[in-house]
C-alpha cells in the first residue's frame, strides 16, 4: 500500500502576525505540525505491515523543507515540496488545489493528513483534496485496516465511534492519540538527508490560479478579561459552593 | 605448557582488546602513575572497607614479594641444592618469604569468613565457588610453600633456619630422614603444580585482575569523575553507516573492554547503587559481569574480524535488559568504590547512545522532555520568553543583552532554576543574595539554553552537542569570563564538558560564591537567626562527581544551623534519584530513591534538609509531601538569604 | 430568492442545534433564509428549522445521506447552488458539516471560512484566531456563494415562530461518488446532560494525574445535579477519557453558568472552548497556571483536597 502524507511546517514559537496581517512563516522557526505526525505514523505503520512506501508532500516555504526532514526521519521514503512565493498566505482552496496536483503525480492507494492544523485549525483542506481528486474520504479515523474492498476505517463521533468501508484509493484524517508518534532516531535523522525530494514547480503540476479568495482586512485583540479572585486551598470550598448557589446550580 | 596455556587464553583476551576502539587515555602520565602508586600498591580504595582491605593487601603484598620465591622453587625443582642467586641467601628474604606466606594465609582465612559467616549481600549474583576455588589455590599455593620450606629446614638445607620462624617451627612436622626427603620433592612440585595450574586457570576467571587491574587503574580518567567523553557528531559528513555509542561488543572502548576482564565481582559498586538498593534490575557489577560474558562468548567472532563482526549480538538486550541501562542514576558511587577503577557511567551513557541515537528506544515518558529540548531549548517544553518570568518579583535583575559589556559574573540560572516553581525560590535568593553583596551580575535571559546535561545523560550526545555549541557561542560572544550556577548540573557540565566545545571558563557553584562572600564579610548572615538544626544532602553532581563538601556546609553555619549529618554523605552520600535524566523518567520498580534518601534525611531529626541543587530540592521536596512530613526541604541559598535579608522572598 | 442557505444537519431527533443558531445567524443578513436538510428526519425537521426562521427547507429523507456522510451532500448542495443561485451557505464547524462544506468548495471553487464567530454579510466575516487571542475581520473574493463555517454557541438561538415552505429533493447520488460507507455505529451509554447543554460544566486535565481521578469529577456531577463532565485536550489525548469530552478549539464550546475547572492550566486552545462560562472557576496547584488568572474564582490548591471537600459541602447545604 502506497500512502502520501499531508505535512504542514508550523512555527515553533508564539505564531506572529506581519504587517499583511499573514502568519509570519518565513525566517521563523518551524516544525512538523504535531497534528501531521499521527497521521505519519499510522502510515508508516501501514506499510510496515502491509508494504508500500510513505511519500509526503508538503506546500510552503522554503522552511518546510524541515518538516520534510522530520517526515523523512520518522521513515517516509521520499518528499514533494511544493514552494512558490505566489503561494503566500494562499488559502484552503488553493492549498489543497497544490496539495491535490502534487499528489496526483504519484502512484498512491491512500492520503493521510491531520485533523486540522494545529495553527488554522480550518480542517477542510484534505476533504477538498479528496473532492478535488474525485475519490472518498473519511475524517477523524482513529483506526484503519486494508480490506477486501478498499479499508475498514474507524471514525471517532461525539459519544463513540462509526466503522466505515472505505473504497481506495481514499484521504483519511487522523486524529491525535490514534496511535502514538514515534522519536525520530539520529540515525534516522542522517538517512532522512539521503532520501530524494522533488520540488515540482507550480506549472509542472499545472496549477494556475493561485488567487487568494480569503483576505483578511482587519486584526484587533480580543479585549482581556478582568481576572477574579485568588484564593488558597482552605477558604476555597466555602467560596465554590456559594458561586454554585448564586448560580442556582445547587 | 602451562605458560603456553596460559597464553593462549590471554592471547584471546589480548586480541579482543586489540580488536576494541581505541582509549585516549595517556594525558598526564604523572597522575597516573601516582595513581598506580596509590590505588595498586597502597591498595587505597581496598581499604574503604577494613576486613576485606586487610584481606586483600595481605594477599596482594605476598603475592609480589613471593613472585621470586617461584622461580626459586623452579630452581630447586630441578636439584633441591639449586636456589636464587642473592635472594636464595640472604636471612631477610626468608624472612619475608615466611612472613608474607603467612599472612597470605590469614588473608585467605578473613577471605573465607567474610564469605561464609559475614556472607555480605554485595556477593549476590557473584561466582562464589569460582571465588572459593580460587582461595583455596592460592591457600594451597602458600601452605605448600611454608611446608616445603618447613622440609627444607628439616633436611638442613634452608640457609636461614632463624630467619623463617614460622617455616622453623613447623619443621618440626618432619623427621628429617628419607620420608622428609620425598615429601621435600612433592611439596615442591606441588607448589609449582598449582603455581602453573593457577596460572593456566587465570585468564578464565575473575582473577585475571591480577594483571589487568594495573592497566586498568592506570587508564582511568584524570578528568573529574562528573565528564563524559564526547562522541563527535557532524551530520553533513557523518556517514549514516556510523556506529552511535556501543550497539555490539566491538564497539566498546578498550578501556571498556578492559573495565569488564578487571572486575572481581567484589560488588562493592552494588552495595552502594542507589538502584540496586530500591529494588531495580541495575546493579553495576552484574551489568559488568554480564557485558563480559557476552564479550568472552564472542570473542571467536570479534578476532575473526569484519566477518565475525556482522554476526555479534547487541549488547542490549541480549547482555543487559534495557530496563538495566534506564534504571542508573548516573551518581557514580559505583565508580567511586570500584577497586580497580572500573567506569561504570561511561560503558551505560554508551549503551544508552546507541539506544537512543539509533535505535529510538527509550522510556517513552522521557520523549516529551526530548522533545521539549529540541524544540524549545529545555526540558520543560517552555517558550524562551519565561526564562525570565522570575525576575518579576525581584528588582533590578540585569539580562545581558548582546554588546552589553560583560558582567563580572553571568548567573547560569538553569532551566529548572528559571521554570520550576519551587526551584525559582532558589533562583530569586541567590539573585538577591548576589545583589546584596554588591556582585555584578547578569542573566541570558531567553538566551540562555538548557546546557544539554539530561541530553546527554539520556544518550543523545547530538542534542547534547547542539546545545553546548550554542551556549558556548553565546557565552563567548558576550565575553563571558566567570559563570556562578545554581543546579550542580549546569555546573558540572559547564565547568568540565564545555572546555571540549571550546568554552573554558571560572565555574562557581552558587555555594561556593556564597561561602566566599560570607568569609570576606560582604554577606551578613544572622548567626543568632536560628535556622534549626539542618541536614546537608551532598548532590553527587557536586560533591563526588566534583569534589565540592565544604563550601554549602560552611554557608549552613553562617546561616545559624545546626548541622546534623547523615549516615551517608560527603563522597558516600546517597543519590537523590534525579540524576541521569531519571529525572524525567518513571520509577515504576521498587521503592522509589528519593523517599529512601528523605527517610535518612528525616531520621537525622533534623527540622530542614538543605539541598544545593535543584533536582536533589524537587526530588527531596516531593518525598517530604508524599510523606507529609513536617521536615522542611529547602536550598542552602534560601536558607542564608532568611539569615541575611530583610526580605528573602516577596 | 434567498441570499442565505444553512446548511442544517439533521437527525430522526431533529435538528442539529447548531442549525438554529444558524438560522439566527442568517436573519441577521436575510429575512428569509433557506434550510438544506439532508437524511432521515430531514422532512420532520422543517418544522423547527421553520420555527427558527427558514423560509423554506430543502429536505430529502433519503438514508444515502446517513450512511454515506460528506460526499453525497456535498454533491447535491452543488447541483442546488447551479439551479438556484446563492450568495452564502452558512455550516456549523462541526467534524459532519465541514466534511460537506470542504467537499462542496471543491466543487463550486468558491472561498470558504473557518472557525467564524459571527457574520456581517455573505462577504464578510469575523473570526478568532491564536487561540481568542486576536479577532481577525475577513472579506472573501471569489465566485458565489462563500461558504462559513460558524462556531457552533457564538450567538443564541432565537425563534421567529414561523413556518418553512418545505421543497423536497430527489437525491439522486450515482453509486461511484457515493464514497465511505457506515457499516457499523457504536455509542458510548451516557446519562446526565449533554456537555454543551449542562449548567454546570466540571472539566479535568492534566493535573488529574491518569483516568480514575475522573470519577471524582462524576462523583461531584451527581451530587450537583444537572453538571456534566469535561476535560482538556491534554487529559483526551492521553487516552484518560473519549473524545466526546473535549472542550476547546478542536473539541466543543461550552457556555454552562458555571464552569469549574480541575488541574487544567488554560492552553489558548481550551479557553477558545470555555470563555463564554458565565462564571469560571479554576483550581489548580501551579499558581501560574493562565486559567487562575482568567477566573472569576482563582483557587491555589490540590484538587484531590478541595474536590472532595466541596462534595461535602454541598451534601451539607443540600442536608440543611
Amino acid at each position: 500500500m502506497n500512502v502520501v502524507v499531508c505535512a504542514k511546517l508550523v512555527p515553533t514559537g508564539t505564531p506572529t502576525l506581519g504587517p499583511d496581517h499573514l502568519v509570519v512563516r518565513s525566517g521563523v522557526d518551524g516544525t512538523l505540525d504535531p497534528g501531521d505526525e499521527y497521521g505519519l505514523e499510522l502510515a508508516l505503520q501501514l506499510t510496515e505491515q502491509h508494504g508500500g512506501d510513505v511519500t509526503v508532500v508538503s506546500m510552503g516555504p522554503d522552511e518546510a523543507g524541515q518538516a520534510l526532514q522530520r517526515a523523512l526521519a520518522m521513515g517516509a521514503s521520499r518528499g514533494v515540496l511544493v514552494s512558490d512565493p505566489s503561494l503566500r498566505g494562499a488559502d484552503a482552496l488553493v492549498t489543497a488545489r497544490v496539495l491535490a496536483a502534487a499528489i496526483a503525480t504519484t502512484a498512491f492507494d491512500l492520503v493521510v493528513a491531520g485533523v486540522e492544523s494545529t495553527d488554522g485549525y480550518t480542517g477542510t483542506v484534505p476533504v477538498t483534496v479528496a473532492e478535488l481528486l474525485g475519490i472518498a474520504s473519511v475524517t477523524a479515523v482513529r483506526r484503519l485496516e486494508p480490506s477486501d474492498t478498499g479499508a475498514r476505517i474507524e471514525r471517532m463521533t461525539e459519544r463513540g465511534y462509526d466503522v466505515y468501508e472505505c473504497p481506495l484509493p481514499a484521504v483519511v484524517t487522523v486524529t491525535a492519540g490514534a496511535v502514538e508518534p514515534r522519536y525520530p532516531s539520529l540515525k534516522g535523522i542522517m538517512q532522512a538527508k539521503q532520501k530524494p525530494v522533488d520540488r515540482p514547480s507550480l506549472q509542472d503540476l499545472g496549477v494556475s490560479d493561485t488567487t487568494v479568495t480569503q483576505i483578511v482586512t482587519a486584526v484587533t485583540d480580543t479585549p482581556t478579561k478582568a481576572g477574579g479572585e485568588i484564593v488558597q486551598g482552605d477558604e476555597a470550598v466555602g467560596r465554590i459552593a456559594d458561586l454554585l448557589a448564586e448560580a442556582k446550580a445547587i | 605448557m602451562a605458560v603456553t596455556l596460559f597464553w593462549r587464553h590471554a592471547r584471546a583476551r589480548l586480541e579482543v582488546l586489540r580488536a576494541a576502539r581505541p582509549s585516549s587515555r595517556s594525558d598526564r602520565p604523572g597522575a597516573r602513575a601516582r595513581r598506580e602508586l596509590s590505588h595498586v600498591l597502597g591498595q587505597r580504595k581496598l581499604f574503604q572497607k577494613a576486613a576485606p582491605g586487610v584481606m586483600h593487601a595481605f594477599i596482594f603484598w605476598g603475592f609480589l614479594v613471593l613472585l621470586p620465591t617461584i622461580v626459586e622453587a623452579m630452581l630447586a625443582a630441578i636439584d633441591r641444592r639449586w636456589t636464587l642467586p642473592y635472594l636464595g641467601h640472604v636471612a631477610w628474604f626468608a624472612f619475608l618469604q615466611d612472613l608474607f606466606a603467612t599472612l597470605v594465609v590469614v588473608g585467605v582465612a578473613i577471605g573465607f569468613a567474610i564469605r561464609k559467616i559475614q556472607r555480605p549481600d554485595r556477593f549476590r549474583g557473584s561466582h562464589m565457588e569460582e571465588a572459593d576455588r580460587i582461595l583455596l589455590t592460592i591457600l594451597g599455593i602458600v601452605t605448600t610453600l611454608l611446608l616445603w620450606n618447613a622440609s627444607r629446614i628439616a633436611l638442613g638445607i634452608a640457609g636461614h633456619p632463624a630467619g623463617a620462624p614460622i617455616a622453623d617451627a613447623l619443621s618440626a612436622l618432619f623427621g628429617g630422614g628419607r620420608g622428609t626427603q620425598v615429601a621435600e620433592r612433592v611439596l615442591v612440585w606441588s607448589h609449582l603444580l598449582l603455581v602453573l595450574g593457577f596460572l593456566t586457570y587465570l585468564p578464565r576467571s575473575k582473577h585475571l585482575h591480577i594483571i589487568t587491574a594495573a592497566p586498568n587503574v592506570y587508564l582511568a580518567t584524570n578528568h573529574p569523575r562528573g565528564y563524559l567523553e564526547p562522541l563527535r557528531i557532524d551530520l553533513e559528513t557523518t556517514d549514516a553507516d556510523v556506529r552511535l555509542g556501543a550497539s555490539v561488543a566491538t564497539d566498546l572502548s578498550r578501556k571498556q573492554v578492559l573495565d569488564l576482564f578487571s572486575c572481581t565481582e567484589c560488588g562493592r559498586c552494588q552495595e552502594v547503587c542507589p538502584a540496586w538498593n530500591t529494588g531495580k534490575a541495575l546493579s553495576p557489577k552484574l551489568l559488568i559481569m554480564d557485558l563480559r560474558d557476552q564479550v568472552a562468548k564472542e570473542a571467536p567472532l570479534i578476532t575473526a574480524g569484519a566477518a565475525g563482526i556482522v554476526e555479534l549480538q547487541p549488547l542490549v538486550p541480549n547482555a543487559v535488559a534495557d530496563q538495566v541501562v534506564w534504571d542508573c542514576v548516573t551518581c557514580g558511587a559505583c565508580v567511586r568504590e570500584c577497586p580497580v577503577d572500573i567506569e561504570h557511567i561511561d560503558t551505560i551513557i554508551d549503551l544508552r547512545r546507541n539506544l537512543v541515537m539509533a535505535e529510538s528506544r527509550f522510556p517513552r515518558e522521557a520523549e516529551a522532555r526530548l522533545r521539549g529540548v529540541e524544540t524549545y531549548e529545555n526540558p520543560w517544553g517552555q517558550p524562551a520568553s519565561a526564562r525570565t518570568d522570575w525576575t518579576a518579583s525581584v528588582e533590578d535583575i540585569r539580562v545581558l543583552q548582546p554588546g552589553d559589556p560583560p558582567p563580572e559574573v553571568l548567573f547560569w540560572v538553569g532551566c529548572a532554576g528559571a521554570f520550576d516553581e519551587r526551584a525559582q525560590k532558589t533562583t530569586r535568593s541567590i539573585a538577591r543574595l548576589l545583589a546584596a553583596a554588591g556582585i555584578d551580575f547578569a542573566i541570558l535571559g531567553p538566551r540562555e539554553r538548557c546546557t544539554g546535561d539530561p541530553a546527554r545523560r539520556m544518550g543523545h550526545e547530538y542534542l547534547f552537542q547542539m546545545l553546548a555549541e550554542a551556549n558556548v557561542e553565546t557565552l563567548n560572544g558576550a565575553g563571558v569570563t566567570k559563570v556562578v550556577a545554581s543546579c550542580a548540573h549546569c555546573f558540572n557540565t559547564l565547568a568540565n564538558e564545555y572546555p571540549d566545545y571550546g568554552g573554558t571558563y571560572e565555574v562557581v557553584h552558587h555555594t561556593e560564591l556564597l561561602s566566599a562572600l560570607v568569609a570576606e564579610g560582604r554577606l551578613r548572615p544572622d548567626p543568632a537567626g536560628g535556622r534549626g538544626s539542618v541536614t546537608y544532602h551532598d548532590a553527587c553532581y557536586l560533591g563526588r562527581h566534583n569534589g565540592r563538601y565544604d563550601a554549602p556546609r560552611d554557608v549552613l553555619r553562617a546561616a545559624g544551623a545546626a548541622a546534623v549529618e547523615m549516615p551517608r554523605r560527603r563522597e558516600r552520600s546517597f543519590c537523590c534519584g534525579a540524576g541521569g535524566a531519571r529525572m524525567w523518567m518513571e520509577e515504576t520498580e521498587g521503592t522509589r530513591i528519593n523517599d529512601t534518601r528523605f527517610a535518612e534525611a528525616e531520621a537525622t531529626g533534623a527540622e530542614t534538609v538543605a539541598t544545593a541543587c535543584p533536582y536533589c530540592f524537587v526530588m527531596l521536596d516531593d518525598a517530604a509531601k508524599a510523606k507529609g512530613s513536617a521536615v522542611r526541604v529547602a536550598d542552602v541559598a534560601t536558607l542564608l538569604a532568611e539569615s541575611t535579608l530583610a526580605e528573602p522572598d516577596g | 430568492m434567498a441570499r442565505a442557505w444553512v446548511y442544517a444537519e439533521v437527525t430522526p431527533d431533529g435538528p442539529h442545534p447548531a442549525a438554529l443558531e444558524l438560522l439566527t445567524h442568517a436573519r441577521s443578513f436575510d429575512e428569509a433564509p433557506a434550510a438544506i436538510a439532508l437524511g432521515p428526519g430531514a422532512t420532520a425537521a422543517a418544522t423547527e428549522l421553520g420555527a427558527y426562521g427558514a423560509a423554506s427547507v430543502y429536505a430529502s429523507d433519503d438514508p444515502v445521506f446517513a450512511e454515506h456522510p460528506g460526499r453525497p451532500a456535498a454533491h447535491v448542495l452543488a447541483g442546488l447552488i447551479e439551479d438556484e443561485p446563492t450568495e452564502v451557505v452558512l455550516f456549523a464547524q462541526t467534524y459532519d458539516s465541514r466534511d460537506v462544506a470542504g467537499r462542496l468548495q471543491g466543487c463550486t471553487g468558491s472561498a470558504l471560512m473557518g472557525n467564524a464567530t459571527s457574520i456581517t454579510d455573505p462577504r464578510h466575516a469575523r473570526a478568532e484566531i491564536f487561540g481568542g487571542t486576536k479577532i481577525v475581520d475577513v472579506e472573501l473574493a471569489g465566485p458565489a456563494p462563500t461558504l462559513i463555517l460558524l462556531r457552533p454557541k457564538s450567538i443564541v438561538a432565537e425563534p421567529t415562530g414561523g413556518i418553512a415552505r418545505v421543497v423536497p429533493l430527489e437525491a439522486d447520488v450515482l453509486e461511484e461518488v457515493r464514497g465511505a460507507r457506515i457499516v457499523e455505529r457504536h455509542e458510548e451509554a451516557t446519562s446526565g446532560p449533554r456537555l454543551e447543554d449542562a449548567k454546570v460544566v466540571l472539566a479535568g486535565g492534566r493535573g488529574l494525574g491518569g483516568p480514575d481521578a475522573f470519577a471524582i469529577l462524576d462523583e461531584l456531577a451527581n451530587e450537583i445535579g444537572g453538571a456534566a463532565v469535561g476535560a482538556s485536550r491534554a487529559a483526551v489525548d492521553a487516552g484518560w477519557v473519549p473524545y466526546s469530552y473535549q472542550i476547546g478549539q478542536t473539541g466543543k464550546t461550552v457556555k454552562p453558568e458555571v464552569y469549574l475547572a480541575a488541574g487544567i492550566s488554560g492552553a489558548l486552545q481550551h479557553i477558545v472552548g470555555m470563555k463564554g462560562a458565565k462564571r469560571i472557576v479554576a483550581i489548580n496547584k501551579d499558581a501560574d497556571a493562565p486559567l487562575l488568572a482568567m477566573a472569576d474564582l482563582g483557587v491555589v490548591g490540590d484538587l484531590f483536597q478541595v474536590l472532595p471537600a466541596l462534595m461535602e459541602e454541598i451534601r451539607r447545604r443540600k442536608g440543611s
